[in-house]
């Protein structure tokens, strides 16, 4: 990990045993999201029990999903209260609901730019966000084979 | 009904006391809340002696990356009690958000129960002497940051920015509707002597003006941080009659929580429309009064988009019609719905939830002075997201 006296960096992910293999797959540019192995269900982030059935021994395992997904709102940062982000404000920040399953929510960097126009429901896909000192970051983009894609 | 409040109508609020709000006050924050907690004591006509019970909600008075130090950045309930010198038989602090409605569920349960005959009901809020309110230092995130911080979103003001466009989105309003709220709680705290923002109503183009900071939220749509104490004393109804001021009741209350498992302050729209529509439900059964016959219903607007989500879920207007009903609707002055005449947290400062439940106790008290509104018989206390908060009823009467 990159010392404390190194020059300001944007937070970088610590992973634990609860996250390693999804830093491990975002390194490999890959989304993975924990499913439960008691009612198959997919959850983000994964908790000490599983939301859906409550099972005290989820046993999730990271398995790679489809990265698409809808815009369910957005905020475009004019501030920066985090350290490495001052450099990047303007920057848009996206509520996306995956496809993979209802209301299975992430929230992520809009590479696409401050300026572009969105509305709720449009299409995006996960990219990834490289970072010189850690794993690249799950972001999204608009997606460009989308109906109505601008 | 099978769900009616077996304490309804037996505690009541006697007394209160503020201090000044300020962006930092030059004494420690236990010294302010002590001196409160004395001054609300005597107006209560009662001596510490008499005082028996203890309670707050002391979570988050700051945000980001400031460390907690009881009596100096928060206050409990046990710090006030030891610090007055008292061994009260109730002592206990709320966990979480809502801390005032929360922390008034605890007084009123204990007080009904026969566990403390008087309860003084503190909060203290604190505002970091440097550095900027939000600003977190993290560089690395471990734990529940790290599936947010890594991709810049933290804290409160992206969590509140994203269901407030997504309302604008939803419902196809304009930001600048907003301006009708700032500028009515300005209005009623430009009134109210311990304000910060005592004498500084704003305009419309103020608003319009102000610097935005997460798109749709800009900078006068959140509370100013501040340094400031209140404190309110309770007692058992049949106590209450023998006291200086005009009882007020506690009616009922319902708190909300959260559905689902979330990203951390990943708060979706509907997640809190749903929580406000239950609370409204559970106020109802428990109190027995419908909340169209509350005249003093204080909103939360710690973050202005709250005002829209109280008044839309429960049921002050239909679902996406807030941002129009604002601009005509909630004049107190003007005979509107008073939803901000205690100036709220936007005409106070960062208070958290005291303005709301200080104008339910002085309108209903009829100690509002100047600001003293012609009806003022059903008083509802919103405070915080109802999906983390929660709300108090009162009246002026006994039900």
């Amino acid at each position: 990990m990159t010392p404390e006296a190194a020059p300001v960096h944007k937070p970088v992910p610590v992973p634990d045993p609860t996250s390693e293999a999804y830093w491990a797959a975002a390194a490999e540019h890959r989304l993975a999201l924990a499913r439960c192995g008691h009612c198959g269900r997919l959850t983000h982030p994964p908790d000490v029990v599983c939301p859906h059935c409550l099972s005290t021994d989820p046993g999730f395992t990271f398995e790679p999903v489809d990265g698409r997904g809808t815009v369910r709102s957005w905020t475009v940062l004019r501030d920066s209260f985090l350290p490495g982000f001052a450099e990047d404000i303007p920057f848009v920040l996206v509520d996306v609901e995956l496809d993979v399953q209802a209301d299975l929510r992430l929230i992520g960097r809009l590479v696409d730019g401050p300026d572009t126009p969105l509305r709720l429901g449009d299409r995006v896909v996960t990219v990834f966000d490289a970072r010189d000192d850690g794993p690249p970051v799950p972001a999204f983009s608009l997606d460009p084979t989308a109906e109505g894609a601008r | 009904m099978s769900d009616r409040f077996a304490a309804r109508s037996q505690v009541a609020v006697v007394g209160y006391a503020h201090s000044p709000v300020r962006r930092h006050h030059d004494v420690p924050l236990g010294a302010l809340a002590l001196d409160t907690a004395l001054a609300a004591i005597a107006d209560a006509g009662l001596t510490k002696d008499d005082i028996d019970g203890f309670t707050t909600g002391s979570l988050l008075p700051t945000s980001g990356g400031h460390a907690s130090v009881d009596g100096v950045s928060v206050v409990t309930a046990n710090w006030l009690a030891e610090h007055l010198g008292v061994n009260p038989r109730f002592c206990a602090g709320f966990q979480g958000f809502g801390q005032i409605p929360g922390s008034v569920t605890m007084a009123v349960n204990a007080l009904a129960t026969g566990a403390a005959d008087y309860v003084v009901l503190h909060r203290a809020l604190h505002n970091p002497p440097r550095g900027r309110y939000h600003a977190n230092p993290m560089t690395r995130a471990a734990g529940p940051m790290q599936w947010v911080a890594p991709q810049g979103y933290f804290g409160p003001l992206s969590m509140i920015a994203l269901p407030y466009n997504e309302y604008l989105q939803r419902f196809s309003a304009s930001r600048d509707a907003m301006a009708a709220v700032l500028v009515e709680a300005r209005a009623n705290g430009a009134r109210i002597p311990w304000s910060y923002w005592h004498e500084k109503p704003i305009t419309p183009q103020d608003y319009l003006d102000a610097r935005v900071i997460a798109e749709p939220i800009g900078v006068l749509d959140c509370d100013i941080p501040v340094d400031g104490v209140a404190a309110f004393v309770l007692t058992r109804a049949d106590r209450a009659r023998d006291l200086p001021h005009k009882p007020v009741y506690v009616a009922g209350y319902a708190m909300g929580s959260p559905k689902r498992t979330r990203l951390p302050t990943h708060w979706p729209l509907d997640d809190i429309m749903e929580a406000g529509f239950e609370i409204r439900r559970r106020l109802e059964d428990a109190t027995g009064v419908t909340v169209d016959v509350i005249d003093v219903p204080q909103l939360y607007d710690g973050f202005s988009p709250f005002v829209y989500f109280w008044l839309e879920s429960l049921g002050l207007c239909p679902v996406g019609e807030a941002h129009r009903f604002v601009q005509e609707g909630i004049d107190a002055a003007a005979g509107g719905l008073p939803i901000l005449s205690g100036g709220g947290a936007l005409g106070n400062g960062r208070m958290h939830g005291v303005p709301q439940m200080l104008e339910c106790y002085l309108q209903l008290s009829q100690r509002a002075g100047d600001r003293q509104l012609a009806s003022a018989t059903v008083g509802l206390a919103c405070h915080s997201s109802p999906h983390f908060g929660g709300a108090v009823m009162y009246t002026a009467e006994p039900l």
